[in-house]
């Protein structure tokens, strides 16, 4: 048994993922995936594809109709499952930052080591600090979340889930509502965290992000798994048709 | 924008002086004898407060000592503190009769009834925010018990006159509980009040973006943890106007305080005016201290928005 085939390595494994909607749209159909410790996983498509939802589904924001999630060997979306527990274990970065506009950078990131973790007010500020430092926002501590440009405010976004010392984060379109100059700026922050060995599930259409961090990338369409690979056979060998299409599309722009 | 000619301020000057002047013109017209000098004595009373007899007995006045000796025997007692004596030497007074007047200011009829009216607003205002509170987060809560519960009580409380709640409150539970006049009235203006606060607070916490929660969550909160640090705190910086208006108006309906026996502002209004036969002076009167309540209110209010805008 090879190094990479062995069980210890997987860190999130998808088991025939289904979602459908009240309303029975079917949003994940029978989605498998395995994600291996200190992996970096770009997943690309189309709007609506069902790609957020899919990541949504690995941390439990969103539910499943069938299948399982395992994350670290513990079933995700069981009953019994301690998902507050399990929650500190996979960060997540929003589209839309989502900090908290009464706290200041700082108390943003202070808040749940203290809140969840139980740790000391003085620890956790130093925690805060230097994960601050490490998205270079050292001098915005004490700045409101108003008072910073959008690329700022998702370097503090992720610096908080990263208080928590996940095993995994979860980005999902970290840079779309960031305007075009802002969105190098994070995702230098992104590729540090991913040079560091970082286990990584990055829902994007920044490409060439893709491409040059990725292991492995991923292309969703139509709530299906349809094709993936290493980036390199990705963007330039795949025959399939949906994602020729889709990467024609999007080289057109 | 171009600045307002001033102009508008001055007609709104002349409108209000105008209808002031109609007002008078119209009680002239009934022939209304305006006395506003009466007013200030039933604000406060300079005669000085009443001295009672604490038992039945024979009164010895010696310039302004008064002792009196009880019919029932024992020794005489000294009646401290009078300053104008009202009974003569060798008078037999009866226990409650008044035999003089201490000096001083106290405050009157009406200033008494402004401070029950204070006392149960502000002490409803209280009750009204828990209660709103928990309903409030009842009404968004997951579980169906507490949701529905919550719902019920914001219907029917709002679904029925304020009146008819204080005469069930004070006859009904009043007669049950053996409940005084001022908790039966503090009762029902918290219960009252509180249901307008609970869809207050559902507002203010439903206008906070998903995402919030959504990231509170990620983080590994529960949902109260999140709530509680996350949203609340949001939801009632949201929640602070309408809550201020909430508030104003508490103060308002605690005028119907008086159908319950106990005297409130309006209520000492009332009697001032069977007393003194002028109800136009004493009715504004009462309205201005209505106004004094309100506006302090809405200004103390406005300032902690712009002290927590700031934060």
């Amino acid at each position: 048994m090879t190094k990479s085939e062995s069980a210890a390595e997987v860190l999130i494994e998808a088991r025939q993922v289904e979602k459908r909607y009240p309303n029975g749209t079917l949003a994940l159909k029978g989605v498998s995936l395995a994600i291996n410790r200190g992996e970096v996983v770009c997943i690309i498509g189309p709007s609506g594809s069902g790609k957020s939802t899919l990541l949504r589904t690995l941390n439990a924001l969103e539910s499943i109709s069938s299948g399982e999630i395992l994350m670290d060997g513990i079933s995700v979306h069981a009953a019994k499952t301690d998902l507050n527990e399990l929650r500190t274990h996979a960060g997540m970065v929003f589209q839309q930052f989502n900090l908290f506009p009464h706290m200041t950078a700082l108390e943003n990131i202070m808040l749940a080591p203290v809140e969840v973790l139980k740790l000391p007010v003085a620890q956790a500020r130093t925690r805060a600090e230097k994960l601050l430092a490490k998205v270079g926002l050292a001098d915005k501590a004490g700045n409101r979340p108003s008072q910073l440009s959008g690329g700022q405010q998702q370097r503090v976004a992720i610096a908080r889930a990263l208080a928590m010392q996940p095993r995994v984060m979860l980005f999902d379109e970290p840079t779309s509502a960031l305007d075009p100059e802002k969105v190098g700026e994070v995702l230098d922050v992104m590729k540090d965290l991913a040079a560091e060995g970082m286990t990584m599930v990055v829902v994007t259409h920044e490409m060439g992000f893709a491409r040059a961090v990725a292991d492995r990338v991923l292309f969703m369409d139509r709530g299906e798994l349809v094709y993936q690979d290493a980036p390199e056979a990705f963007f330039t060998g795949a025959t399939n048709e949906r994602l020729r299409a889709f990467l024609g599309q999007v080289a057109a722009h | 924008m171009k600045p307002a000619s001033p102009l508008w301020r001055l007609l709104t000057v002349a409108l209000v002086l105008a209808i002031g002047a109609g007002m008078y013109w119209a009680t002239l017209k009934v022939n209304y004898q305006w006395r506003w000098e009466r007013v200030p004595e039933y604000l406060l009373v300079t005669g000085g407060e009443e001295v009672p007899a604490p038992f039945d007995g024979t009164v010895a006045v010696n310039g302004k000592q008064i002792r009196i000796t009880p019919l029932l025997g024992g020794e005489p007692q000294a009646i401290p503190d009078i300053d104008v004596v009202q009974v003569s030497d060798g008078e037999i007074v009866f226990a409650g009769n008044t035999v003089g007047k201490k000096a001083g200011i106290t405050p009157g009829p009406l200033l008494i009834g402004l401070w029950v009216t204070l006392k149960i607003s502000a002490l409803s205002l209280v009750f009204a925010l828990v209660l709103g509170l928990i309903a409030g987060l009842g009404r968004v809560a997951h579980n169906p018990a507490a949701r529905d519960l919550a719902a019920i009580y914001v219907e029917l409380i709002r679904g029925t006159p304020l009146l008819v709640q204080m005469f069930i409150v004070y006859f009904f539970l009043g007669t049950v509980l053996n409940l005084s006049g001022f908790v039966a009235g503090v009762t029902s203006l918290a219960v009252f009040t509180g249901a307008y606060v609970a869809e207050i607070v559902r507002a203010g916490i439903e206008a906070v973006p998903k995402g919030q929660m959504e990231a509170a969550r990620s983080l590994g909160m529960s949902h109260w943890q999140g709530m509680r640090k996350v949203v609340l705190p949001q939801a009632l910086k949201r929640s602070l106007p309408p809550l201020a208006g909430q508030g104003i108006n508490l103060i308002k309906d605690s005028s119907l305080v008086s159908i319950m026996a106990l005297t409130d502002l309006t209520k000492a209004g009332r009697e001032v005016v069977s007393s003194t036969f002028s109800p136009f002076e004493v009715w504004f009167t009462v309205a201005l201290m209505y106004l004094l309540l309100t506006g302090a209110l809405s200004v103390y209010v406005r300032k902690l928005e712009k002290k927590m805008a700031h934060d």
